[in-house]
């Protein structure tokens, strides 16, 4: 997985412009999300519908993942989007908008959890087997099946925390700074986190591989 | 570098995202140690499983109901402004009055002002500075108060916002805008109280009357109710007397509220 600064995303389509294939050479470059985000924050409500089209598949990802539960998933991801309306003022000029994002989306998981005071449920299978690659052989495309419900099941098995520390630093590519600011620790103790909890992770996936042979 | 050391950073190892001199670590004991080797291997395999884990799309219900949230905060936005907008005109141009003698007079006197101000100013003295700068501060302030209100900061940023404007010494347009805003919109009582106590400074400028008779209808808070009727009473408007009347006959208020609005039509 490549390194990725999130921040500075290349837009496939800036506002209001088609711009399929080849950019032309007079397209103005595109508003990074922090750009996005000042304006936003200064009265232009138009950005935030921007920064919907950019982030909300990987939001809404993290916080399916996170609690495994796809209609939970999607009313959490509204009311991040919600709180990122209603508290723009917070947003500071040397912000980071991504780490800023997944900030209010943990806080919202949390309410969501503490809500639901039960431990969240692996993902519904169904959801899976709609990813299925059909470029694949129907064999391999089972095998695969099967090890991702697998590796989703190790996932909801971790704690709530390694399991955020994960998904932030390994699905939602954010740096340790940015997840460490996203958990309000230091970067050693989200890097130690995050270690962590892949060991456990590996360790419960191993664990239901011997709980269901094939 | 130890085994744990090592461990924690194979993630970013793998990912290439470690900067060289740490990375040169890494490889240094991963050269000496097999175990870390041997782990290294499953931190990868891991990582990849992870990274190949699909992640379906959410339903288009929820565009449409972010788009919805966001036109719904436009138009709020847009209401909050309009509202502003029609107090103002409700109250008319604020320099229009008074006797044509009073504006010849206004008129002289502006001339001598920026006659004398002229004269300072072509010194370049300290003093065009420290002009510039109040300009600046009060424009800042008016933006504060206004943007207090219709960004909904917390209650306190609020409370002080009002606080400070209250202490302005030369409130302009927007200060006294963002104040009537606040005690018709924003909801803590507390500071819709301090709002209308710092308007009471104001009280002798039509749109600040008008303001406040236009909040009366919109609040629920007998406290704030009753205040507002000492300040209308305070500020002599006359022109609240329907008002005050519709307010002292309604069976919904508060009887405090409506002996306090029988008492200030006897006084107005």
């Amino acid at each position: 997985m490549p390194p990725v600064d999130s921040e500075i995303p290349v837009l496939p389509c800036p506002r209001g412009v088609e711009c399929r294939g080849s950019q032309a050479v007079d397209t103005p470059s595109p508003l990074s999300d922090h750009e996005l985000m000042l304006a936003v924050r200064d009265g232009d409500l138009d950005g935030m519908g921007e920064l919907f089209e950019r982030h909300h598949g990987p939001l809404f990802g993290y916080l399916s993942k996170l609690t495994g539960n796809r209609v939970a998933a999607e009313d959490i991801s509204q009311i991040v989007f919600q709180r990122m309306l209603k508290y723009r003022h917070t947003y500071r000029d040397e912000g980071k908008f991504t780490a800023w994002m997944y900030h209010l989306a943990r806080r919202c998981a949390a309410d969501h959890f503490r809500k639901a005071s039960s431990a969240p449920l692996s993902v519904d299978p169904s959801d899976l087997e709609d990813q299925a690659d059909e470029s694949r052989s129907a064999d391999q495309s089972a095998v695969l099946r099967d090890d991702h419900r697998i590796l989703q099941k190790a996932l909801g098995r971790l704690d709530r925390e390694d399991r955020e520390v994960l998904l932030l630093s390994r699905l939602q590519e954010l740096s340790f700074a940015e997840v460490a600011s996203v958990l309000e620790c230091s970067v050693g103790a989200a890097r130690v986190r995050a270690h962590r909890a892949l060991k456990s992770l590996r360790g419960h996936y191993f664990n239901i591989q011997k709980e269901n042979p094939t | 570098m130890n085994c744990q050391a090592c461990s924690e950073r194979m993630a970013e190892l793998s990912d290439e995202r470690l900067d060289e001199k740490t990375a040169a670590l890494v490889r240094g004991h991963l050269e000496t140690c097999a175990d870390c080797r041997r782990l290294l291997g499953e931190v990868r395999e891991t990582l990849a499983s992870l990274d190949a884990l699909p992640s379906a799309p959410p339903s288009h219900r929820l565009r449409a109901k972010v788009m919805g949230l966001i036109e719904s905060e436009k138009l709020t936005l847009k209401d909050e402004a309009a509202w502003a907008a029609s107090l103002r005109a409700a109250a008319g141009p604020r320099r229009a009055r008074g006797f044509p003698w009073a504006r010849l007079l206004t008129g002289t006197l502006g001339m001598c002002t920026l006659l004398a101000l002229g004269f300072v100013l072509g010194e370049r003295t300290a003093t065009q500075r420290q002009l510039a700068d109040l300009r600046v501060r009060v424009d800042t302030m008016g933006q504060l108060v206004e943007q207090s209100v219709l960004q909904k900061r917390t209650t306190g940023d609020r409370l002080e916002t009002v606080l400070t404007a209250a202490r302005s010494s030369k409130p302009d347009e927007r200060i006294i805008d963002g104040l009537i805003n606040s005690l018709a919109f924003d909801p803590s009582i507390n500071v819709r109280l301090n709002a209308l106590s710092a308007l009471y400074g104001h009280a002798e400028q039509e749109v600040v009357r008008a303001g406040v008779l236009a909040c009366l209808p919109r609040e629920s808070n007998p406290l704030v109710q009753i205040s507002m009727i000492d300040f209308l009473v305070a500020a002599k408007a006359r022109e609240a007397s329907p008002e005050l009347r519709k307010l002292s006959l309604d069976p919904k208020s508060d009887t405090d509220v409506r002996d306090s609005a029988r008492r200030a039509i006897d006084l107005l």
